[in-house]
C-alpha cells in the first residue's frame, strides 16, 4: 500500500523536522506543540519500525537538548514496541539502545515519573516484564536524581511491589522452576535494584552515627516488610532437591541482609513490643500498620530460625524460652492461617522453638502468657480441621512436644485447658492418654510429683472421670476420650494399690461411680437397645428403603457424597454396636478389678 | 552478601587481640550507638589501660597463663599482640588458658554452689553499684565454645547488647553472672551446660552439653522505664511470682514509702483498687506501676511530676506543684478484675453505673487521668457488647454516650485533643445531634487550629440549639482565627504565586498526562485558599 509508506515515511522526516527546527532554540523557548509533535513523530517512528532512525536521532549530539527535555515522552511507545517483537528482532535491539540512551539523557525527574507511570499502568501476566524491562533505567535515573531521592525510591519500591502483589507465587517444585509469570526472576531483581541506594545508606551511617539517612531507611524497611509479606510469607521456602539456587530462599536471604545492613533486623526481632509507630496519630493506621507488620514479623522469624537466615550474626545468649516466648506471638498470627505455606511456616517455627527447649524446663508462668494458653487451641484447630493431612499430623506431634516441655504444674494446667476447651473427643482421648502417662511417671519415678497424685489429680480426674451429658452423652461421638478414660481408671486401680492409696483414686471412688461408671451403664444400655431397634426397623424396611427419600445429604471436601444405601446404614449401625460391645467389655474389666481389689482388702481386714 | 561482616571480621575466625577491639572503641567512642556517660568513660578507661598497663595486655596476667605468653610479655605491646594473637593456634590458646584459670580458681557464683558457673574479674569495676532485678544492661561480650571457636560477639555486631536482667531472657549463666558485675567491670564466665543450652543446645551454633565461655564487659545498666516515656522508672529490689499481673480494677494490698527530695513523707500498708489509689492519697503512677508488678515484689519507684501529683502538688504532704517522687512498694497480693468477657450484660450495666459515678467525683476534683480510667471501663465493657435486649441496649447506649462525652471533656482538661475529637465523634456517632459532643469538638478542634471545621460544628450547635450563646461567640473567634491565619499564609504563599503560575501554564501546555502521586504534593500548593487545603487534610482523619 503505498499510501501508507510514504506515510511512515513521513513519520521520519515529520520527526527531522521539529527536530531541526527546535535544534536551534533555547531549551526556556521549547512550546507545547513542540512537545506534542515530538511525542507524535516519535511514536508513529516506533510503531512503524523505524527504530533505527529513532536511535540515530537521539544519539545525535545535536540533539542533546531536545532529548533532555522530550525524550520522556517516548517511553510509553517504546515499551509497548519492545513487547511486540520477538527476542531476536534487531527491531527489538534497537528499542532496547534507545531506552539505555533516554535513561542517560533525559532529565530525570520527568524520566522518573514516566517510567513510574509505566510501571503503573501495567497488570496481568506483563507486570513482571514490564518492571524487569524499566529496572534498569529506573535505578540509573533514581542515581542522578538530586532531590528526594529517598522519597523517590520508596515510590519505585513500593509501586513495584504493589504491583507484583496480586500475582500468584509459585509453590511447587515444578511451578518455581516453570516461573510462568517470571516472579522469581524479577523479585531478584527488585532486590538488585534497591542494592546501591541500601550501600549508600550503610555507608552514610558508617560515616557517622549521628547523620543518619532517616528516610531511606524508612523506605528500606518498609520494602523489606512488604517483601517478607510478599512474596516470602506465602512462598515455599525448604531447600528444594535439585534446584541450585531457589529464587525466593535467595530472595529472602538478600530481605535479611539488607535488613541486617541498615541495623534493623535485631530491633525488628526483639524489640518490636515497643510501639515502633509512635507518629501514628490516627489509631487506625497504628492499628493497620500493626497487623500488616505482625505477618511480616511473623514471616522474618521463621527465616531466622527455621531457615537460619542471618543467624550467623544473631546474638546467642537469648534462653529458649524467651525464644520461644518472643515467637509465640508469630506463631500465633501463623496458625490462625488457613493457608499451608502460612500453616506450615508457623508449625516449623513452634517447632524449632520447642526443639531448642529440654523436657520438663518450661516454667508453668508462662501460661500466664495469653498466647501460651491460645496457641495450643489453635493447634488443636489445625489438628482436627484442617483438610491437609501432613499438616494434621505434624500439629499433633507439636501439642505433644510443647506437652513435653513444661513443668509438672505446666502440664498439669494445659490438661485441663485443653479438656475444657477442645470439644473433640479424639484430641480429648489424647489428653487423657498423657494424663495416664504422667501419673505413670510420677508412680515409677523416685521424685515425688505433687500434681500427679493426690488431690491435684483427684479434681483433675473428676474432669476426666466423667460423662459430659450424663447418660444422655452420645456415647458414639465421644467414644475416643470413654475409651480413653476406662483405660485410664483401669491403670490406675491395677497400678495403685487400695492400701497406698498415692493417686487418691480409691477414696474418690464413689464419686466415680455415680458420674461415670454407672451413667454410662446407663447409657450403654439405652444406646445398644436403640441401635438394635433401628437395625430391626432397617431390616425389615429394606424393600421400602430403596425408595425412602434421603433426610440430608453429607459433604467431604466440597464434595457431595452419594446418598448411604441400606447396607452401608446397617453396616455403620453394627460397627456402632461393636464400639458399644468394646467399652462394656472394658467397663466390665474395670468394675471386675475395682471389686476384686476391694474384697482383698475387706478380707484382709476381717 | 558477606559484605556487611568484613568491617567487624578484619581478624575472621581468629581471635582479636583483646586491645586491637578497644583500641578500635577508644578511637570512636561514639559509634557505640547509645547514650550514657558509661560509654564514654569506658571507653576512655579502656585507652589508659592499653597506654598505662601493659601486663595486662594480653589478658593474659592471669595466674596459670601458659609460658609462651609470660616469655614474650616483656616486649612491646604492639609487637606482643602481633606476635602472639594474630592467629588461630594463639586465640585457641588463649580461650584454652583462660577456661583453665577459670576451672582451677574461678568463683562459684551460683546459688545452688554447684560449679555451674565459675567466674574470675579480669578488670574490677569502676564504681560499686551492681545493676538490679528487671535493669536494662548494656553489655559487650564475647562467647567461645570449649573447642575455642568464637560463637558469638557483641563486638562484631559493633553494638552492645541489651537485656533486662533477671528475667530469663538470657541464659541462666548470664542473670547469674551479670547481677554480680560492677559498673565497668570486665570479667570471664565458663558456664556448665545446665546453666546454658543444656542437652537441647541452640541450632546452628551451639551443639548438645556444650560449656561456654564469655567475656563480659558491663558497660551501663539503667531502671526499667515502664512506659518508654521516663516517668516512671522500676528498680526491683525482690523479684514477684510468676507473670500475672494486676490489672486495672484488681484490688491489691500493698505496703508504700512514698519520699520527696529525700524525706519520708507517706509510709503505709494500703488496700485498695488500681486506678482509685488517689482515693488514698496515691499518685496515679503507682496504680499505672501496679499493673506490670507482680505478686510479692519490692520495687522502687521514680516518678515524674506528670505521674506523681501533678501541678498541683499535694498540700497535705507538703508537696510542692511538678515534684518529683520516689515510692517503694511491695504488692503483698491481689486480685484480679474480672476481664471484660467474664462478666454478663446485667453485671456490666451495673457496673457501669458505679464506675460513672466514680469518675464523675474524680472529674469535679480536678483527677482527670483518675477519671479517665473510670469512663474507660464503661467503653470497654460495652462498647463491643452484642446482644442486647431492647431495654438492654438503651441503657447501655446512655451509659456509653455520657462516658464519651466526660471523656472528651477529660481530654480537653488534659490538652489530648485528637483524643477529645475521637471520643466526640463516638458520642456523635450514637447520637448525632448532641449538643455536648457537637459543642466539645468544636472546642477540641479550634485548640488545634482547625478553624474551619471547629465553626462547622459550632454551627450545628446552633442549629440544635439556637439559645446557645457560648457557641454564638465561638463562631466568632473561629472566623476571628481564619482571617488572621489566612493573613499569614498568604505571606507566606505570595513568592510562591508568581513561580507556580509560569510553571502551571508552561506544564499544561507540554503535558497531557496524568500527574502522578509524586508531583502532587508540589502541584497542591497552588494559590488554593488554606481553609479548602485545611479541610481536604481533615477529610480522611
Amino acid at each position: 500500500m503505498p499510501e501508507e509508506q510514504s506515510q511512515t515515511i513521513m513519520a521520519v522526516d515529520e520527526l527531522q523536522a521539529i527536530v531541526q527546527r527546535c535544534q536551534i532554540l533555547e531549551e526556556a523557548d521549547f512550546k507545547g506543540e513542540d512537545f506534542n509533535l515530538f511525542q507524535v513523530a516519535g511514536q508513529k517512528c516506533l510503531e512503524d519500525g523505524y527504530a533505527a532512525q529513532l536511535l540515530e536521532v537521539i544519539q545525535n549530539e545535536k540533539n542533546k537538548v531536545i532529548i533532555k527535555n522530550m525524550g520522556w515522552n517516548l517511553i510509553s511507545p517504546l515499551v509497548r514496541c519492545i513487547f511486540m517483537y520477538k527476542q531476536e528482532d534487531d527491531k527489538r535491539e534497537h528499542c532496547l539502545k534507545i531506552l539505555d540512551q533516554l535513561a542517560e539523557l533525559c532529565n530525570p525527574k520527568e524520566l522518573f515519573l514516566s517510567l513510574l507511570e509505566q510501571i503503573e499502568q501495567t497488570s496481568g501476566e506483563q507486570v513482571c516484564q514490564t518492571v524487569m524491562l524499566l529496572l534498569q533505567p529506573l535505578q540509573t535515573v533514581l542515581l542522578k536524581l538530586q532531590n528526594k531521592k529517598a522519597y523517590s525510591v520508596g515510590l519505585s519500591l513500593a509501586m513495584i511491589m504493589n504491583q507484583l502483589t496480586p500475582l500468584p507465587v509459585p509453590y511447587t517444585k515444578q511451578q518455581i522452576e516453570e516461573d510462568k509469570l517470571g516472579l522469581c526472576q524479577c523479585c531478584n531483581a527488585v532486590v538488585d535494584f534497591a542494592k546501591p541506594f541500601v550501600n549508600e545508606l550503610v555507608k552514610n551511617m558508617e560515616k557517622s552515627s549521628e547523620y543518619n539517612d532517616v528516610e531511606l531507611k524508612e523506605e528500606l524497611l518498609k520494602f523489606c516488610m512488604k517483601s517478607l509479606k510478599y512474596p516470602l510469607l506465602t512462598a515455599q521456602l525448604e531447600q528444594l532437591e535439585g534446584i541450585e539456587e531457589h529464587p525466593f530462599r535467595h530472595f529472602a536471604t538478600e530481605i535479611v541482609d539488607i535488613l541486617w545492613d541498615i541495623k534493623e533486623l535485631i530491633p525488628l526481632v526483639f524489640l518490636r513490643h515497643r510501639d515502633r509507630s509512635p507518629h501514628w496519630e490516627n489509631q487506625e493506621f497504628a492499628e493497620m500498620e500493626q497487623k500488616n507488620s505482625a505477618d511480616s514479623l511473623a514471616c522474618l522469624s521463621y527465616l531466622i530460625f527455621v531457615q537460619h537466615l542471618g543467624i550467623a550474626c544473631f546474638p546467642v545468649v537469648f534462653s529458649p524460652s524467651y525464644l520461644l516466648q518472643c515467637n509465640m506471638t508469630h506463631i500465633e498470627v501463623l496458625l490462625k492461617r488457613t493457608e499451608e505455606s502460612m500453616l506450615s511456616k508457623g508449625l516449623d517455627l513452634f517447632e524449632s522453638c520447642l526443639l531448642r527447649m529440654e523436657d520438663d524446663s518450661l516454667l508453668h508462668q508462662y501460661l500466664e502468657f495469653r498466647t501460651f494458653i491460645n496457641v495450643p487451641q489453635d493447634l488443636v484447630k489445625v489438628m482436627t480441621l484442617c483438610p491437609i493431612e501432613h499438616l494434621r499430623k505434624k500439629s499433633l506431634n507439636i501439642l505433644q512436644l510443647f506437652i513435653d516441655k513444661f513443668d509438672a504444674e505446666g502440664k498439669y494446667t494445659l490438661f485441663r485447658c485443653l479438656l475444657k476447651t477442645s470439644n473433640h473427643a479424639g484430641v480429648e482421648g489424647y489428653i487423657i492418654k498423657n494424663i495416664k502417662d504422667q501419673i505413670h511417671s510420677s508412680l515409677t519415678k523416685a521424685c515425688d510429683n505433687v500434681w500427679f497424685t493426690g488431690h491435684h489429680l483427684i479434681s483433675l480426674l473428676d474432669l476426666v472421670l466423667m460423662l459430659p451429658e450424663g447418660a444422655e452423652t452420645d456415647l458414639l461421638q465421644h467414644s475416643d476420650r470413654i475409651m480413653a478414660s476406662l483405660n485410664l481408671l483401669r491403670y490406675l486401680v491395677i497400678k495403685d494399690c487400695e492400701s497406698d492409696n498415692q493417686t487418691g483414686v480409691w477414696t474418690t471412688l464413689a464419686k466415680i461411680e455415680r458420674n461415670f461408671l454407672k451413667p454410662l451403664h446407663v447409657g450403654l444400655n439405652m444406646s445398644k437397645a436403640h441401635y438394635e431397634a433401628e437395625i430391626k426397623n432397617k431390616k425389615e424396611n429394606r424393600k421400602e428403603a430403596h425408595s425412602s427419600n434421603t433426610v440430608c445429604s453429607v459433604t467431604v471436601g466440597g464434595e457431595k457424597m452419594p446418598a448411604m444405601t441400606t447396607e452401608m446404614q446397617l453396616q455403620v449401625l453394627h460397627s456402632a454396636l461393636f464400639t458399644f460391645d468394646l467399652i462394656e467389655s472394658v467397663l466390665a474389666r474395670v468394675e471386675e478389678l475395682i471389686e476384686v481389689k476391694i474384697k482383698a482388702v475387706m478380707d484382709e481386714h476381717s | 552478601m558477606r559484605k556487611r561482616c568484613r568491617p567487624h571480621r578484619r581478624d575472621g575466625q581468629a581471635e582479636p587481640p583483646m586491645e586491637r577491639e578497644h583500641r578500635g572503641g577508644a578511637r570512636r567512642p561514639g559509634r557505640l550507638g547509645w547514650r550514657g556517660r558509661a560509654g564514654a568513660l569506658g571507653a576512655r578507661r579502656r585507652r589508659q589501660l592499653f597506654v598505662w598497663n601493659p601486663g595486662r595486655v594480653a589478658g593474659g596476667d592471669l595466674p596459670g597463663h601458659s609460658s609462651l605468653l609470660r616469655r614474650s610479655r616483656g616486649g612491646k605491646v604492639r609487637g606482643l599482640c602481633k606476635e602472639t594473637m594474630t592467629t588461630d593456634e594463639a586465640a585457641k590458646g588463649e580461650g584454652e588458658v583462660q577456661a583453665v584459670a577459670l576451672a582451677e580458681r574461678g568463683e562459684d557464683i551460683t546459688p545452688a554452689r554447684d560449679r555451674g558457673v565459675l567466674k574470675i574479674i579480669k578488670r574490677p569495676g569502676s564504681e560499686d553499684e551492681s545493676p538490679m532485678i528487671g535493669d536494662k544492661v548494656y553489655v559487650h561480650y564475647k562467647g567461645k565454645l570449649a573447642n575455642g571457636k568464637k560463637f558469638d560477639s557483641s563486638r562484631d555486631r559493633n553494638e552492645p547488647f541489651v537485656f533486662s536482667l533477671g528475667k530469663g531472657q538470657v541464659i541462666k549463666a548470664w542473670d547469674i553472672g551479670v547481677a554480680t558485675m560492677k559498673k565497668g567491670e570486665i570479667c570471664y564466665l565458663l558456664c556448665k551446660p545446665e546453666y546454658a543450652y543444656g542437652s537441647a543446645g541452640s541450632a546452628p551454633k551451639i551443639p548438645s552439653n556444650a560449656t561456654l565461655f564469655f567475656e563480659v564487659e558491663l558497660l551501663d545498666f539503667k531502671g526499667e522505664d515502664l512506659f518508654e516515656d521516663g516517668g516512671i522508672i522500676r528498680r526491683i529490689k525482690r523479684k514477684g511470682e510468676g507473670y500475672s499481673n494486676p490489672n486495672e480494677g484488681a484490688t491489691v494490698e500493698i505496703h508504700l514509702e512514698g519520699f520527696c527530695g529525700g524525706t519520708r513523707f507517706d509510709c503505709k500498708d494500703v488496700k485498695f483498687v488500681v486506678g482509685e489509689g488517689e482515693d488514698h492519697d496515691i499518685p496515679i503512677g503507682i496504680d499505672k506501676a501496679l499493673e506490670k508488678m507482680q505478686r510479692g515484689e519490692h520495687c522502687v519507684l521514680y516518678l515524674g511530676p506528670r505521674y506523681g501529683f501533678g501541678e498541683t502538688g499535694k498540700a497535705k504532704y507538703g508537696i510542692q506543684a511538678n515534684a518529683e517522687l520516689v515510692y517503694e512498694v511491695t504488692l503483698k497480693s491481689f486480685e484480679k478484675a474480672k476481664e471484660s468477657w467474664e462478666m454478663d450484660t446485667k453485671e456490666k450495666l451495673e457496673q457501669a453505673a458505679i464506675v460513672k459515678q466514680k469518675g464523675t467525683m474524680y472529674f469535679k476534683e480536678g483527677k482527670y487521668l483518675q477519671a479517665v480510667i473510670q469512663y474507660g471501663k464503661i467503653v470497654s465493657w460495652l462498647e463491643m457488647e452484642y446482644g442486647l435486649s431492647e431495654k438492654e441496649s438503651k441503657a447501655s447506649d446512655s451509659f456509653l454516650l455520657a462516658a464519651f462525652l466526660n471523656l472528651a471533656m477529660c481530654y480537653l482538661k488534659l490538652r489530648e485533643y485528637a483524643k477529645a475529637v475521637e471520643c466526640c465523634d463516638k458520642a456523635l456517632g450514637l447520637d448525632q445531634d448532641n449538643e455536648k459532643g457537637l459543642y466539645r469538638r468544636g472546642e477540641a478542634r479550634l485548640l488545634m487550629n482547625e478553624f474551619e471545621l471547629a465553626k462547622c460544628d459550632f454551627q450545628r450547635v446552633l442549629e440544635v440549639n439556637p439559645q446557645n450563646k457560648a457557641a454564638k461567640s465561638q463562631i466568632s473567634v473561629c472566623q476571628k482565627k481564619t482571617k488572621e491565619h489566612n493573613e499569614r499564609d498568604r505571606r507566606i504563599y505570595a513568592n510562591m504565586f508568581a513561580k507556580f503560575a509560569e510553571r502551571d501554564a508552561k506544564e499544561a501546555a507540554s503535558k497531557t498526562r496524568v500527574k502522578t502521586a509524586a508531583e502532587k504534593p508540589a502541584c497542591e500548593k497552588g494559590p488554593e485558599t488554606p481553609g479548602a487545603k485545611d479541610e481536604e487534610a481533615e477529610g480522611h482523619v
